[in-house]
């Protein structure tokens, strides 16, 4: 949700239609419809491996999450701009991650509720561009951090 | 009734951001912080006399304060403890070069390099250099009023020093950073503009003003100030001097912590050192960047709650709703 409204300030004309709502452009995998491939000009969120450590005065919980996106560049210049198109996401990736940590959100309550403590990632590390047809997309990983609160 | 509090285990936190203001060094006076007052400023906008120097890397505290046990009784076993030598030291990694930065990370004076006059002879750091101009006055700390036919010596990216011409003074020299310390009086009028921490860079440049990029640290120049161009800095190793600031680390925790370590009064105890770290880790192909290297001795202070010595304050400021 942070990044979702990050998003929308960094770039308020990268949206997606979604079930008939226009949205900012970046969506959860597991929480759509399946889908062969991921849509283009969006930001795609998958959630990897998940690491705890209950040493500490509260659990730390670590979860990687892996975030996609590709693009075929713009019609009116025949795709031609198509890595200008990707460095601009990876720029909008950027600056959507920082300040790195937000507060830590219930979405299971109606309206979801603010907790008592942060979210917190580390830096992206960002893999090479890959090439399919007439598209270029990056993948970026980054490690989700957050403490376990009462009841969770 | 839901809990409203957490636990907070050890602070998490990325680089340091270190803050240094001038210790005045006729009064004795250094910069007094208050975490209770001043700690929650904004990190891009810190208390007045505070100057951001950025993300510092590698900070290192180190106490070598002694003590020495009082022994009594057959067989002697400790009766008290008594503290024998104050000592604590600071050392990290700047990770910019400016002004600032390169004169900290070094233990002795730290000068600007004026621009030349014509036909100038060479010289390490003190060569003959093109006159000043007088600023004029309605001149702000962003914008220099200059006289029309002066403006024209200085274009967008010029540096400039703003201060007065030296006459003679003995002592420590410079305000509101003592740049250096004179035994005996020189004859150089522009003595004072090379030491001075006085510098901006010139961002415009319309009609017969010049305006700064960055605000002049002593604010507005005073009644003759005159500017002079400069083409960087330099420092040396030896000489007498030694800077003292008072200065201010702050770590930042995920949760909204913060620790501040507050030195009253630090010099550098180390000639200019410069580290290496390579760029993009192994893919780097050679590439390096040069950070400054600074180390640092803490010097006492008298804490005016009880009288007693000090030579650092840790404060703590722990996350919202967290247990204490």
């Amino acid at each position: 949700m942070a990044l979702r409204s990050r998003l929308a300030s960094v770039n308020p004309e990268r949206t997606i239609l979604i079930r008939g709502a226009l949205r900012p452009g970046i969506l959860v995998e597991e929480a759509e419809a399946p889908a062969s491939q991921v849509p283009p000009d969006v930001f795609v969120l998958r959630w990897l491996g998940l690491g705890s450590d209950s040493g500490l005065a509260s659990t730390l919980v670590a979860q990687e999450c892996e975030i996609l996106y590709q693009t075929c560049g713009t019609q009116c210049f025949g795709g031609l701009d198509r890595g200008r198109a990707l460095t601009a996401m990876d720029a909008e990736l950027m600056a959507m991650l920082e300040p790195c940590s937000t507060p830590k959100t219930n979405c299971a309550s109606q309206p979801p509720a603010t907790m008592l403590t942060q979210v917190f990632w580390n830096e992206p590390a960002l893999a090479p561009v890959v090439t399919q047809r007439d598209r270029v997309g990056r993948s970026a990983r980054v490690t989700i951090y957050s403490y376990l609160e009462q009841g969770e | 009734m839901a809990q409203n509090w957490f636990s907070a285990p050890a602070p998490i936190a990325r680089r340091a951001r270190a803050y240094f203001a001038p210790v005045n060094r006729v009064t004795r006076m250094p910069v007094v912080f208050d975490a209770s007052l001043q700690g929650a400023f904004d990190l891009d906008s810190p208390p007045a006399s505070w100057i951001d120097l950025g993300p510092i890397q590698g900070l290192t505290r180190t106490a070598g304060s002694k003590s020495i046990s009082i022994m009594a009784g057959v067989p002697a076993a400790v009766l008290e403890q008594a503290r024998e030598t104050l000592d604590a030291q600071v050392r990290f990694e700047f990770l910019s070069w400016t002004k600032l930065t390169m004169a900290l990370a070094t233990g002795s004076q730290h000068m600007n390099l004026l621009a030349p006059a014509a036909g100038a002879i060479p010289a390490c750091d003190g060569v003959q250099a093109a006159p000043a101009v007088a600023v004029q006055a309605g001149s702000t700390a962003n914008i220099l009023q200059l006289a029309a036919a002066d403006v024209t010596r200085f274009t967008v990216g010029s540096m400039v020093a703003v201060d007065a011409d030296y006459t003679g003074q003995t002592g420590f020299v410079g305000s509101p950073v003592s740049g250096a310390y004179l035994r005996q009086p020189l004859s150089d009028v522009d003595y004072i503009r090379r030491i001075t921490f006085n510098v901006a860079l010139v961002s415009q440049v319309a009609g017969s003003a010049l305006t700064l990029a960055q605000p002049l640290p002593a604010g507005v120049p005073a009644p003759g100030y005159k500017l002079q161009a400069l083409t960087g800095f330099v420092d040396r190793e030896g000489g007498a001097f030694y800077h003292e600031w008072s200065a201010l680390f702050v770590i930042t925790g995920t949760q909204g912590e913060r620790i501040f370590f507050h030195y009253p009064r630090l010099q550098s105890i180390a000639g200019a050192e410069e580290a290496a770290q390579p760029v993009g880790g192994k893919q780097g192909g050679g590439l390096a960047q040069s950070l400054l290297r600074g180390r640092f001795l803490a010097l006492p202070v008298i804490d005016p709650l009880d009288g007693e010595r000090v030579l650092c304050y840790r404060s703590f400021l722990p996350a919202p709703r967290a247990l204490i």
